[in-house]
């Protein structure tokens, strides 16, 4: 057998059969038990099916959580050692996404390896206005005043404490039916 | 054949050995084989969470890797080399044009959202107003699709009931749209109807699929610093979408569906959006719309939400919250 040999001659199913290997095993294990993952830092663990009761803890964005039970509005999940309930829209079926990129299985296969800071960036990560932006506007001849509305409109933030009043007021989100 | 072998025996027993791990994903695992050799240690340590300074030269966006998973069969013996290119060129024909990065997508929408103040009458100062449309925006955002990134809403000081997507983030309602509405649950399907144009890039898909961006492998921010032609092509060609001729109509009637999911997931009743477009229909001011100008018909988009409102159980008692908006924005227009 030279080293020239391809794959097809040695055998024309090992590469099925190395594809089935792989997702069949992958797919095996999605199924095995169901794993979510929290959306956004702060979501709180509760102590009952009810965002009233008490708050165990909260977790922090792409934390899997492991399903025990399904409700109407929670879910019962354990993370970390403890076991509560999570408004279940605060959950999703896949890890946060870091921006762009093609980390995923054609990157594997092809080893193309996404290596500039855009990679590991989370959305909030990057904030205000880019520079390349605001050269456009003034080359443009936008006014400040409007590059200046969107710096503006970039750094309003709501106090997560008021957002949770509002939805505990509106009976919205954890607070709803 | 025992390299073959062996090459299948260390793949299967990697992944055996993951099955004891509930969160095991293949593609994290795919990425830990391809992971290039360390490199090695700079003197100054980088923060692979933190964005790099704009100031510092760019790094080349992407590498060709000879590693890879293919990469790693050749070495094996398992392909040679010419079976090992053709897979690699099909490869790189399927990631023929890779998706655009936040950093990128948030210059090229927030030069697009300086635009919308430009275009349409400047921001409504009034930090009332101004709280409670960002109070509701991220309210529905944080239970969208992709409420990992910072979502920013503002008002425009205009009487045309306008309402706009830019890209990373940014969400606007004019003063115009905002007097149409009768209560909080409309304001939650507009604003989740925009959300959903970012959540699903739909000005980004439409930017890739355009002319400006043809027979580019990708766009990084290198390329469009050292090409401001090129970033002036791209913000002409997506403001003329976004602001003239409109999306396809496909991608408006999605942004509908979740718009009025999203809604729905935050506890609105999620017949908000639906109803606003029933009284979009009716307007006087219908005709100095761009949201109008630049999407499907109201009766068309209405119709559609009608169908699709039978997935959605229980949701009679669902609060519209009239009185709350009343009281908020009474006064403030």
């Amino acid at each position: 057998m030279t080293s020239n040999n391809t794959i097809s001659r040695r055998s024309p199913l090992l590469i099925p059969l190395l594809t089935l290997l792989l997702f069949g095993l992958g797919f095996a294990s999605k199924i095995s038990a169901q794993t979510l993952y929290v959306k956004k830092s702060g979501t709180k663990l509760q102590a009952s099916e009810s965002a009233r009761s008490q708050v165990l803890t909260t977790l922090n964005q792409g934390t899997p959580v492991q399903v025990v039970k399904k409700g109407k509005r929670f879910y019962q999940v354990s993370a970390g050692g403890k076991t509560g309930w999570v408004f279940k829209f605060r959950l999703s079926a896949t890890a946060p996404q870091k921006s762009g990129g093609d980390a995923g299985l054609l990157g594997a296969l092809g080893g193309r390896q996404k290596i500039a800071a855009k990679e590991a960036s989370s959305g909030s990560s990057i904030r205000g206005l880019s520079p390349i932006a605001e050269k456009h506007a003034k080359k443009k001849g936008i006014s400040e005043t409007d590059i200046k509305a969107v710096k503006q409109m970039e750094a309003f933030r709501i106090d997560p404490k008021e957002l949770d009043k509002f939805l505990k007021e509106g009976k919205l989100g954890e607070y709803g039916q | 054949m025992k390299k073959t072998i062996l090459f299948l025996a260390l793949m299967a027993v990697i992944l055996l050995s993951a099955q004891s791990s509930y969160s095991f994903r293949l593609d994290k695992f795919l990425e830990e084989v391809t992971k290039p050799p360390p490199e090695p240690k700079q003197q100054t340590s980088q923060e692979p969470a933190k964005a790099a300074p704009q100031n510092q030269p760019k790094q080349p966006e992407q590498q060709q890797g000879g590693g890879g998973l293919i990469g790693l069969g050749e070495s094996l013996g398992v392909f040679d080399k010419k079976t090992s290119n053709i897979l690699k060129q099909s490869v790189g024909t399927l990631q023929a044009f890779q998706p655009i990065g936040l950093e990128e997508e948030k210059a090229i929408g927030g030069s697009l959202a300086v635009e919308v103040f430009n275009k349409f009458g400047g921001p409504y100062k009034n930090p009332v107003l101004q709280n409670y449309v960002n109070l509701v925006g991220k309210s529905v955002a944080e239970v969208s699709d992709r409420p990992e990134i910072d979502y920013h809403f503002a008002v425009l000081n205009t009487d045309a009931p306008n309402a706009f997507a830019t890209p990373g983030g940014y969400v606007f309602i004019s003063a115009g749209l905002l007097r149409l509405l009768n209560n909080e649950a409309q304001l939650a399907g507009v604003l989740g109807h925009e959300i959903a144009h970012i959540t699903h890039k739909h000005a980004l898909q439409t930017l890739q699929r355009g002319k400006v961006l043809s027979g580019l492998s990708g766009l990084t921010m290198a390329a469009m610093d050292q090409d401001n032609n090129l970033f002036d092509q791209i913000i002409n060609e997506v403001s003329e979408v976004l602001f003239t001729r409109g999306l396809d109509k496909d991608l408006e009637f999605e942004a509908d569906k979740f718009g009025m999911e999203y809604a729905y997931r935050m506890g609105y009743h999620p017949e908000g959006l639906k109803n606003f477009l029933k009284i979009l229909g009716k307007s006087q001011r219908r005709e100095s719309s761009i949201f109008l100008s630049t999407h499907p018909s109201p009766a068309s988009r209405f119709q559609q939400l009608i169908g699709l409102l039978p997935q959605y159980k229980g949701f009679a008692l669902y609060p519209v919250l009239s009185k709350r908006y009343k009281t908020t924005v009474q006064g403030q227009l």
